[in-house]
C-alpha cells in the first residue's frame, strides 16, 4: 500500500503543469543534443546545469533527467541518416540503420527505434518503480563500511570496463581521486592542496570540470572531423511493414531486458548494452549473415536497449547514490547542487522529488515518442546547420554557463584547462568516465572509510569482518584483476 | 605618512557617507541569506521560516542559499569574504563557529572579529538519545556499560568539534568514562546509522530529533540543560541525573561580514526582530521544536565571546585526544 501511495504522489508532482513543461523542455533539449554529433548527453547535461540554477529542485532534476534519456532517442537520427552517431550509445545503430536509409527505408528505421525506445524506457521505469522502495529500505541497513565497499565496487567496475587499457583507466581513476582531495578535508575541515587559493577551499568545481572534459573537449575534437553529407531522403511511412513488425517485436523484448539488467550494474555505461543487444540479436537470428546490410532487428534491439538502460541505471543512482555512467555522475552533481543527495535517505526525506522524478519518466517517454515520430523530419533538418556556426555558439554557452555558477572567473579557467585536458585524453584514447566518477564518489568514499575507522577504533579489519562489505570488496578485487589475468594469459599464449 | 592618514580619513568619510546614502534606500535588490548546512536540516528550516516572514517586512526578496561543507567552515569563509553592504548575510551555528576558529588545524581564514553579530534566533539544547529498541533505557545504563567496556561504546556526533562532540567530551569528563567517538556528516546520516545499529548512543539536539522521539522511533535519555525542554517534557535533564557540568546547546543566528554601515545594520536587526516576534514565526518554530531566543547586536556579540572562552579548554582536550 505504501508503494501505491508513493506512485500516486509521484504522478501528482509530475503532472503539475510547470513540471510537465520542464519535462518537455528537457526532452526537446535532449533530442537536440542527441541529434548534434560531437555533443553527447554527459556534455549536454553538464552544459545545461547552470540554466537550472534558479529553478526549484524538482523541476531542475526532472528537466536534466529528461535531457539524459532524451539524448538516447535523438542519437538514433544521426546514426541512421548520416552514419555518424549523435552520441556513443547509437554507434551500433549505424551498421544497419544507415544501410536501411540507403535503401530508402529510413522511415521505418527511425520509427522502430522510437517505438522500441518507448517500450524499453517505459518497462525500465516500471521496474524502477517496483524495486526501488524495497532496495532503498535494504540500503538503509548499510553502515559506513558497506557504503565504502560498494563505492569501491562502483569505481573498480568503471575502471575495469572502460577503455582498452586497464592501466590507463586506473591512472584516470587515481587522477579523479586526487582532484577530489583538493579542498576542505570532509571530516576534520582542514584545507588540503589548496595552495592558498581561496576558490579551491571549496574543492575543484565538479560542473566546470565536466563541462571542460566532456563539453569543450568534445567540441575541440569534433572540429577536426570532416563535414559529412546528410542523406537526402524523404522520410515517409514511419511505420514498419507487417513482416518487419514480427521480427522487431521479439528484438524489442530482448533489448528491453538486456538494457535493464545491465543498467543495474554501475560502471557498465550506455554503450555496452547496445553492443550486447546487437550481438545477441545476431546470434538468435535465422539469417545472421544479413546483419550489416540493413535488417530492422539490428536497429530495434540496440535502440531499445539503450533506453531501457538509461532508465534502469537510475536504480543504483536513486537507491544507493551510485552513478553508473558519466552522464549519471553529472546528474548526481545536479542533485547535490540543488541540496539533495541521491541515496536511500532521499526516499525518506524528499519522496516528492524521487517519485515525482520517476513518474516524470513515463511522461517524458510519451513526449519523446511524439517528438520523434511525427517530427523526425524537423530534427533531420537541424543536421544541415553548419558546424562552423554551431560550435562557437556552444563554446560561448559553456563559458557563460561556467561563469554563472558562482560568478567566478576562476571556474571559467578550470573549465578551459579541463577542456584542453579532455581533448588530449581523447586524442590518446584514455577514458574520461573513471575521472568523473572518482571526482564525485571520492569524497563520499573518504568519508565512509574514515567513519568506518572511527567505528572500529582505527582497525582496518572492520572492512572485511562484516559479511556484506567483505563480499563487495572481493567482487571489486575480481573486477580489477581479471583484465590483468587476461593480459598475462595472452602474453603466455604468444610465448 | 601624514598624507596616508589624510587619505585614510577621507576614505572613511566617503565610505561613511556612502553608507548613509545607501541606508536611505536599503534594500533596493534581493538580499542573500546563506546557510552553511544542508537544505532540510534544522538550521536551514529556521532560516527559511525567518526569511519568508522577514522578506514581507523588508520589501525585497530574501533568498536562502546553502553553502555546505566542512562543518559549516566553507559557508562561514564565504560570509566573511563578502562586501559588507547588507546584501549578503549568513546563518551561523554556535559553537561550531568558535571551535573552527580555535582549532589551528582548520586554518580558518576568519575569526570572531571578521563578523558583525546581527541577531540570534534559536537556542537548541543537546539531547542524548538511542533507538527505541536499544538495551539502554536510561542514561545510567549507558554510563554503567561504558565503565565496564571503556572505549568500546560507540557514541556519535553530527560533526567533529560541533556542540555534540563537545558534549560527549563533557560527559566523558563528568562520568569518568571513555567513548569511541564516531563523527557523521549532519543529523540525517547520524539518524540512519543509529537506526541501523552502527552506533550505540547518539548526541544531537532536541529540535533535530524531537518528532521521532515523540513518534516512538527513538528514545531520549537526557536533555543537556538546566530545565526540561517544553518539547520533550518527559525526558530528564543531565542536571537532574547528577551531571550539572554537562550543559550543551547549539544556537543559531545571523552574522554579516564586518563593516556593515550602522543604519543598514539597524534596519536588518529591526526587521529580523519584528519577524521573530510575529505569531507566524513563533507558531512555525514551535512546530519544528525550536526554542526562540532573540539576542541582538552587542548582547549577541557578548554571548559569542562567552561561548568562545568556554570552548577553549574543550577544543584543547579534543585535540589532545586525537
Amino acid at each position: 500500500m505504501e508503494a501505491l501511495q508513493c506512485w500516486i504522489q509521484g504522478f501528482s508532482v509530475a503532472t503539475l503543469p510547470i513540471n510537465l513543461l520542464y519535462a518537455f523542455i528537457g526532452c526537446v533539449l535532449g533530442t537536440l543534443i542527441g541529434v548534434l554529433p560531437g555533443l553527447g548527453p554527459a556534455a549536454g547535461t553538464a552544459i545545461l546545469i547552470p540554466i537550472t540554477f534558479n529553478l526549484d529542485p524538482i523541476g531542475a532534476i526532472i528537466m536534466l533527467a529528461a535531457i539524459y534519456y532524451g539524448a538516447m532517442y535523438g542519437g538514433t537520427i544521426t546514426s541512421v541518416l548520416v552514419n555518424v552517431p549523435g552520441e556513443a550509445a547509437s554507434v551500433i545503430t549505424c551498421l544497419d540503420g544507415y544501410q536501411m536509409a540507403k535503401k530508402g527505408r529510413a522511415g521505418p528505421a527511425l520509427g522502430i527505434a522510437a517505438i522500441g525506445s518507448f517500450i524499453g524506457g517505459t518497462f525500465a521505469t516500471f521496474a524502477l518503480m517496483v524495486v526501488s522502495l524495497p532496495l532503498a529500505d535494504f540500503a538503509l541497513k548499510f553502515g559506513p563500511p558497506e557504503v565504502f565497499a560498494l563505492l569501491v565496487v562502483g569505481l573498480s567496475l568503471v575502471t575495469g570496463l572502460s577503455g582498452r587499457s586497464i592501466l590507463a583507466a586506473l591512472l584516470m581513476t587515481l587522477f579523479g581521486l586526487m582532484l577530489a582531495m583538493i579542498g576542505m578535508d570532509p571530516v576534520r575541515g582542514a584545507p588540503r592542496f589548496t595552495l592558498g587559493i581561496p576558490p579551491l577551499y571549496d574543492g575543484v568545481g565538479f560542473v566546470p570540470v565536466v563541462m571542460g572534459l566532456f563539453g569543450v573537449g568534445e567540441i575541440l575534437l569534433s572540429m577536426e572531423s570532416p563535414v559529412v553529407e546528410v542523406i537526402k531522403t524523404k522520410i515517409s511511412d514511419l511505420f514498419p511493414k507487417k513482416e518487419e513488425w514480427r521480427v522487431s517485436a521479439a528484438a524489442i523484448g530482448r533489448g528491453t531486458l538486456i538494457g535493464f539488467f545491465l543498467g543495474l550494474i554501475p560502471g557498465v555505461g550506455a554503450i555496452i548494452p547496445t553492443f550486447v543487444a546487437y550481438v545477441v540479436e545476431k546470434k538468435v537470428s535465422k539469417h545472421p549473415e544479413k546483419f550489416g546490410t540493413g535488417v530492422i532487428e539490428g536497429v530495434a534491439s540496440p535502440e531499445t536497449a539503450n533506453n531501457s538502460y538509461a532508465n534502469g541505471a537510475m536504480i543504483p543512482l536513486l537507491t544507493l547514490g551510485i552513478p553508473g555512467s558519466p552522464t549519471l555522475a553529472v546528474l548526481m552533481g545536479a542533485f547535490i547542487i540543488h541540496g539533495l543527495t541521491p541515496g536511500p535517505f532521499l526516499f525518506k526525506e524528499r519522496p516528492d522529488v524521487v517519485w515525482g522524478l520517476i513518474a516524470s519518466f513515463y511522461l517524458g517517454n510519451i513526449i519523446l515518442l511524439i517528438l520523434n515520430l511525427p517530427l523526425v523530419g524537423f530534427w533531420a533538418k537541424l543536421l544541415e546547420i553548419r558546424y562552423q556556426y554551431l560550435y562557437p555558439g556552444i563554446l560561448l554557452f559553456c563559458i557563460l554557463g561556467a561563469y554563472s555558477l558562482n560568478q567566478s572567473i576562476f571556474d571559467v579557467g578550470v573549465m578551459v584547462v579541463f577542456g584542453v585536458l579532455g581533448y588530449i585524453f581523447r586524442k590518446i584514447d584514455w577514458p574520461l568516465a573513471p575521472t568523473i566518477l572518482a571526482l564525485i564518489l571520492g569524497p563520499m568514499m573518504e568519508r565512509a572509510l574514515r567513519t568506518s575507522l572511527e567505528m572500529s577504533g582505527g582497525d582496518l579489519s572492520i572492512l572485511v569482518t562484516r559479511p556484506i562489505s567483505a563480499v563487495l570488496l572481493i567482487i571489486a578485487v575480481i573486477v580489477l584483476i581479471s583484465p590483468a589475468i587476461r593480459l598475462i594469459g595472452q602474453k603466455a599464449g604468444k610465448d | 605618512m601624514k598624507k596616508g592618514i589624510l587619505i585614510n580619513i577621507s576614505v572613511v568619510l566617503i565610505l561613511g557617507f556612502c553608507g548613509l546614502a545607501l541606508a536611505l534606500d536599503y534594500p533596493t535588490r534581493p538580499i542573500t541569506l546563506q546557510v552553511p548546512w544542508p537544505a532540510g536540516g534544522s538550521t536551514d528550516t529556521g532560516a527559511r521560516i525567518l526569511a519568508s516572514i522577514a522578506e514581507k517586512k523588508i520589501g525585497q526578496p530574501i533568498v536562502v542559499i546553502n553553502k555546505v561543507g566542512a562543518g559549516s567552515q566553507v559557508g562561514l569563509t564565504e560570509t566573511a569574504r563578502q562586501k559588507p553592504d547588507g546584501y549578503y548575510l549568513g546563518f551561523v551555528s554556535v559553537p561550531a563557529l568558535n571551535t573552527i576558529i580555535l582549532d589551528p588545524e582548520r586554518k580558518a581564514l576568519f575569526d570572531l572579529d571578521s563578523f558583525v553579530a546581527i541577531i540570534n534566533q534559536v537556542i537548541d539544547p543537546g539531547l542524548i538519545w538511542v533507538k527505541a529498541d536499544s538495551p539502554y533505557k536510561t542514561l545510567k545504563d549507558v554510563i554503567e556499560d561504558a565503565k565496564k567496556r571503556p572505549g568500546e561504546i560507540r557514541a556519535s556526533t553530527t560533526g567533529i568539534l560541533g556542540d555534540d562532540h563537545l558534549a560527549i567530551l563533557m560527559m566523558e569528563e563528568a562520568a569518568n568514562v571513555k567513548f569511541r567517538i564516531v563523527h557523521f556528516d549532519g543529523g540525517a546520516h547520524q539518524l540512519t546509522a543509529t537506526l541501523g545499529g552502527q552506533v550505540d548512543v547518539s548526541f544531537d539536539n532536541v529540535g533535530s530529533v524531537m518528532p521521532r522521539v515523540k513518534g516512538g522511533q527513538l528514545r531520549g535519555l537526557a536533555v543537556m540543560d538546566k530545565n526540561r525542554s517544553k518539547f520533550l517534557p518527559d525526558v530528564p535533564t543531565t542536571v537532574e541525573l547528577g551531571y550539572p557540568t554537562v550543559i550543551s546547546s547549539s544556537s543559531r543566528g545571523v552574522l554579516g561580514p564586518k563593516g556593515i554601515p550602522a543604519p543598514i545594520l539597524k534596519k536588518i536587526q529591526d526587521v529580523f526582530l519584528e519577524a521573530m516576534k510575529s505569531p507566524e514565526h513563533i507558531e512555525k518554530m514551535e512546530k519544528a521544536g525550536l526554542a526562540i531566543v532573540p539576542m541582538i547586536g552587542e548582547e549577541y556579540a557578548k554571548y559569542l565571546r562567552a561561548v568562545h572562552e568556554r570552548c577553549k579548554p574543550l577544543v584543547e582536550k579534543a585535540r589532545l585526544a586525537k
